[in-house]
């Protein structure tokens, strides 16, 4: 979908993504001639045809997408687009691990650059070798630990 | 005023580029796969994805690199006829590792990813509305995962497709035209009916559609080794008109190996059913690489 400035005939640039409301995307437009704003708001029916392809709103969240395993370290990929939550598509809830082994910012940037479905289970199996071998902190030898235990 | 194609970009959604990007992707994944073929059917209950699993250990004792792919992500099987339901895919230096069963093979299947029982919710913004765009998600949840597993070399990906042969289609598609299709059927005038109208919805696809397995061809007892029919015989079935790669008779015995997530290749002398998977191996096989 693009969008003209009809006044001017020029293509208008994205400049900002919120959910305004649940359910609700709200994606804001400019002229980069004249300035004038514009927000497309989309309704259920709209949010839900974005999230069944799979996609994220907005330049850096494609930016993750098109080069997966490069996240930095500590911010997850999904944390960058703000629609994540609603743009992740079928999904668990992450094993929840209050007291579990912490993780170095490289494990972690690891397990973040798998897709969101399969990181609870990875997240749990991971924790739980790292539990089995006494390891408190998490970081790529206890990956290499997990894969080895697990056969791979 | 200008008109779509006239503008370049579309403005910082990147959509399209999305889309691109997660389909180059996949075929980078996927480059290192010699053969991939979808063993479908259309018809559900016809033992297509126990036919799939232990026709991957005969191939993988025959020497062949073999991975499973379970497409059916709202009745996975394959993660518990691996025996790998309680392995999680991991995080490896190249992307995604996939579990490894005892005889090799590398299986990919939600059902190592959920507990038994559970199934996987699609969660809408529209809550009465799921079933509009579930397909769509459903295939793009699947794209995301194939963009990310690193399978290595492998001499056949089998992908075990869920029934329907509409969805039969559909997966072909995805999957892409270098997939060949296996369908599966049972000797009975309903299975084959279906699975009829399943070589008719892929008949407008470039994807190869190999021949067919049938499956449940008879009883093989495990007392005198002979095999008796299962089905009654039916005139009225229609005619698949592709090539029979091989006949798979019914073994209880075979259930529950499969049930217990074992390869028929662990059991020394299995007897006609390992005779008849070893044949449709080879056929595959054959079929796959003739000229």
């Amino acid at each position: 979908m693009k969008f003209l400035c009809v006044p001017c005939d020029t293509p208008m640039r994205m400049r900002s993504t919120a959910e305004s409301e649940p359910g609700s995307l709200s994606v804001v437009y400019e002229c980069p001639e004249c300035g004038y704003e514009m927000a497309m708001l989309t309704n259920q029916h709209e949010t839900d045809m974005v999230r069944s392809l799979g996609v994220r709103i907005g330049p850096a969240a494609a930016a993750a997408i098109a080069n997966p395993g490069t996240v930095e370290a500590g911010e997850p990929a999904a944390s960058r687009c703000p629609f994540s939550a609603m743009l992740g598509g079928a999904t668990q809830t992450e094993a929840a691990t209050p007291s579990g082994p912490e993780w170095t910012p490289g494990a972690l940037a690891r397990l973040e650059s798998i897709p969101e479905m399969v990181r609870p289970m990875a997240r749990a199996g991971i924790e739980m070798v790292a539990r089995e071998n006494g390891h408190q902190v998490i970081d790529e030898a206890v990956l290499a630990d997990a894969r080895a235990r697990f056969g791979m | 005023m200008k008109s779509y194609s006239q503008i370049e970009g579309d403005g910082g959604s990147a959509v399209a580029e999305q889309i691109a990007d997660l389909e180059a992707a996949i075929a980078r994944r996927m480059a290192g796969i010699h053969h991939v073929v979808a063993v479908g059917s259309g018809k559900g209950g016809v033992g297509k994805s126990t036919l799939t699993r232990q026709l991957g250990a005969v191939l993988a004792a025959a020497g062949k690199r073999v991975g499973i792919l379970d497409a059916d992500l709202n009745g996975p099987s394959q993660a518990l006829l691996g025996g790998v339901r309680n392995v999680p895919p991991l995080p490896g230096e190249e992307g995604l590792l996939v579990p490894v069963s005892r005889d090799g093979l590398k299986i990919l299947s939600v059902g190592s990813l959920l507990a038994e029982g559970e199934a996987l919710s699609w969660p809408s913004a529209s809550p009465r509305h799921t079933h509009v765009w579930r397909a769509t998600r459903e295939l793009a949840k699947l794209a995301e995962l194939l963009a990310a597993v690193h399978w290595g070399p492998l001499d056949v990906l089998l992908v075990d497709l869920p029934p329907g042969p509409e969805r039969t289609a559909q997966f072909a598609d995805f999957l892409g035209p270098q997939a060949a299709v296996v369908l599966v059927s049972i000797p009975s005038a309903l299975a084959r009916g279906v699975v009829a109208r399943s070589v008719s919805a892929l008949a407008s696809l470039p994807n190869r559609v190999l021949g067919y397995v049938e499956n449940m061809s008879g009883y093989a007892c495990a007392g005198c080794g002979t095999v008796r029919p299962l089905f009654p015989e039916s005139h009225e079935a229609a005619e698949l008109k592709l090539p029979c790669l091989g006949r798979v008779p019914f073994d209880p015995q075979l259930a529950a190996l499969s049930d217990e997530g074992r390869a028929i290749t662990e059991v020394a002398g299995a007897g006609p059913v390992a005779a008849a998977l070893a044949e449709v191996a080879r056929n595959l096989i054959d079929t796959l690489e003739a000229p």
